[in-house]
């Protein structure tokens, strides 16, 4: 048998416009799970994202009780940068760490306005090395620099990152889980969707097969037609997705990390929107595949 | 052509629907199957496209034995056969056109020799202005003539007709007999199950009777 696929592209599609709103709740299904996916990838992406600019900040920063003289710099820089474990160390004034702020707040930066003009102290920023070895001596390090009375306070970013690496996790959790339950009930619905249409064509089907269509040249119309649907829907939801993304969910996220140095809120990057038109067409082909199990007979029982 | 050696077929709760049948049909013969209602007309035409399974007995097409055939080779089979059916058995939601084109379909066949096939063949049905159609569009006779022209497209070894003029006037039934002949001059056999005695009457042919699932005459014009 020559497989013509244009041939099989022609029934499905004229299956669905037989079948207008069974093929409609398929594709909404499928749409609504994948956007609910969407969307919680695009919060996981950027989480994931400040995760890496904090791993990649000052792991310790160390704030001046009184701003120290230049020679004081000079000594604590070259002492502290010495030391195991520190990949490097850089002073950062009153007045750099409140235009650093002031950036920070973009639109809002008038917030400062009228306040007073020390009220950030100086610090040391102190970068760790990456290759693990800081976390051996990261401790000493702390406690040295909290002992030291020229700081007035000392805070480490580890128990940071370990928080938001836990939530980072709980919202890959949630996320995973909503999104397999919504991806399998997207599943049943394509496959009942396609399951009442060939209830509705058993004649149909009889028929073909008095003829000699194989059991392969009568599924594929409904392989290709659950792919069709489940493609519409990941295209859609991608669709609703970046709508959502550029309509609200870019200022909500940004406003909500505004202040931990994320620069600007990403959308999916595009292996991960083909990767979410993929998943629609998989979960279309296999809610048809559940389907035509055992539907097409050709003979004797 | 055809060759039933000893074939019985009986269904569950002991119902026996054809027992020990044997009968050779040569290619090219037309041959009647009659008999009253549940003589086991209907399952001996179910035997020849494997739609049922002989309980005992071997069934031989064009020298192949497709009493053992599995469900991988019963469509290559049927694709050298023409059905025709009392209740037509077309696709309704597909037009007259795709109906007659579909047994090419499945073969695979160019589409240019699809279209040229299925017009010449809706041509001799009397059908070619009708091709955009839909099947409950049409007549019964109509309708019938679109179940023949899709048995013939694919210029079938043995067309099977299972009481083809049942549900059909006289006039219609002349005209569907009429390109069942032409077909059987063109070298196909025909096996037709009726019990119109009118009919066979009418265009003389070989006649096998079964009465009860058993062979009760066969007799030959």
């Amino acid at each position: 048998m020559a497989l013509r696929p244009g041939y099989f592209l022609h029934c499905a599609l004229r299956n669905m416009r037989q079948s207008p709103v069974l093929s409609l709740a398929a594709v909404v299904t499928v749409t609504l799970a994948l956007s609910l996916l969407a969307l919680f990838a695009i919060a996981v992406l950027n989480v994931q994202q400040l995760l890496l600019v904090w791993g990649d900040e000052s792991a310790v920063v160390a704030y001046f009780a009184v701003e120290p003289t230049a020679k004081q710099q000079q000594e604590l820089l070259a002492g502290i940068g010495a030391r195991p474990g520190v990949a490097g160390v850089d002073y950062v004034s009153s007045t750099a760490a409140r235009e650093r702020f002031r950036e920070r707040l973009g639109v809002d930066a008038d917030l400062l306005d009228g306040l007073d003009p020390d009220l950030l102290p100086a610090s040391l920023e102190i970068r760790l090395q990456p290759d693990g070895t800081a976390a051996l001596h990261l401790d000493n390090l702390v406690e040295t620099l909290r002992k030291d009375a020229r700081f007035d306070d000392v805070r480490h970013g580890r128990e940071w990152l370990a928080k938001l690496e836990a939530f980072l996790q709980l919202l890959r959790a949630i996320g995973a889980g909503l999104g397999g339950f919504l991806a399998f009930a997207a599943v049943i619905i394509v496959a009942n969707t396609i399951k009442l249409t060939l209830y509705a064509r058993q004649d149909e089907l009889e028929a073909m097969t008095l003829v000699g269509a194989t059991s392969l040249f009568i599924k594929l119309p409904y392989l290709v037609e659950g792919a069709v649907q489940g493609l519409l829907g990941g295209l859609l939801a991608l669709l609703a997705s970046f709508l959502a993304f550029h309509i609200g969910l870019r200022d909500s996220l940004g406003e909500l990390l505004l202040v931990t140095g994320v620069d600007s809120i990403a959308y999916l990057p595009p292996a991960w929107q083909v990767g979410m038109v993929a998943a629609g067409g998989a979960i279309g082909l296999l809610g048809s595949l559940f389907a035509l199990r055992k539907f097409v007979r050709f003979g004797p029982a | 052509m055809i060759r039933l050696y000893n074939v019985s077929k009986a269904y569950p709760g002991d119902q026996q629907a054809l027992d020990d049948i044997s009968l050779i049909i040569d290619k090219g013969e037309f041959v009647y199957l009659t008999g009253p209602s549940g003589a086991g007309k209907s399952t001996l035409l179910k035997l020849l496209y494997c739609a049922e399974r002989p309980s005992r007995g071997q069934i031989l097409i064009n020298g192949r034995n497709i009493t053992r055939f599995g469900a991988t080779r019963i469509p290559h089979l049927r694709r050298s056969l023409g059905i025709v059916f009392q209740d037509f058995k077309l696709l309704v939601r597909r037009t007259v056109f795709e109906n007659v084109a579909f047994p090419l379909d499945v073969q695979g066949r160019r589409r240019t020799d699809v279209n040229k096939r299925v017009y010449q063949c809706l041509k001799q049905v009397g059908l070619e202005q009708r091709l955009q159609h839909y099947p409950l569009q049409l007549s019964g006779g109509e309708q019938q003539r679109v179940a023949v022209a899709r048995a013939l497209v694919v210029d079938p070894l043995i067309l099977l007709a299972d009481e083809p003029t049942g549900n059909l006037d006289p006039r219609v039934t002349l005209d569907i007999m009429e390109l069942f002949k032409s077909a059987n001059a063109r070298g196909t056999t025909v096996v037709m199950a009726t019990h119109d005695q009118n009919l066979i009457r009418q265009f003389p042919k070989r006649v096998i009777t079964l009465e009860a699932g058993r062979l009760a005459a066969d007799r030959a014009v």
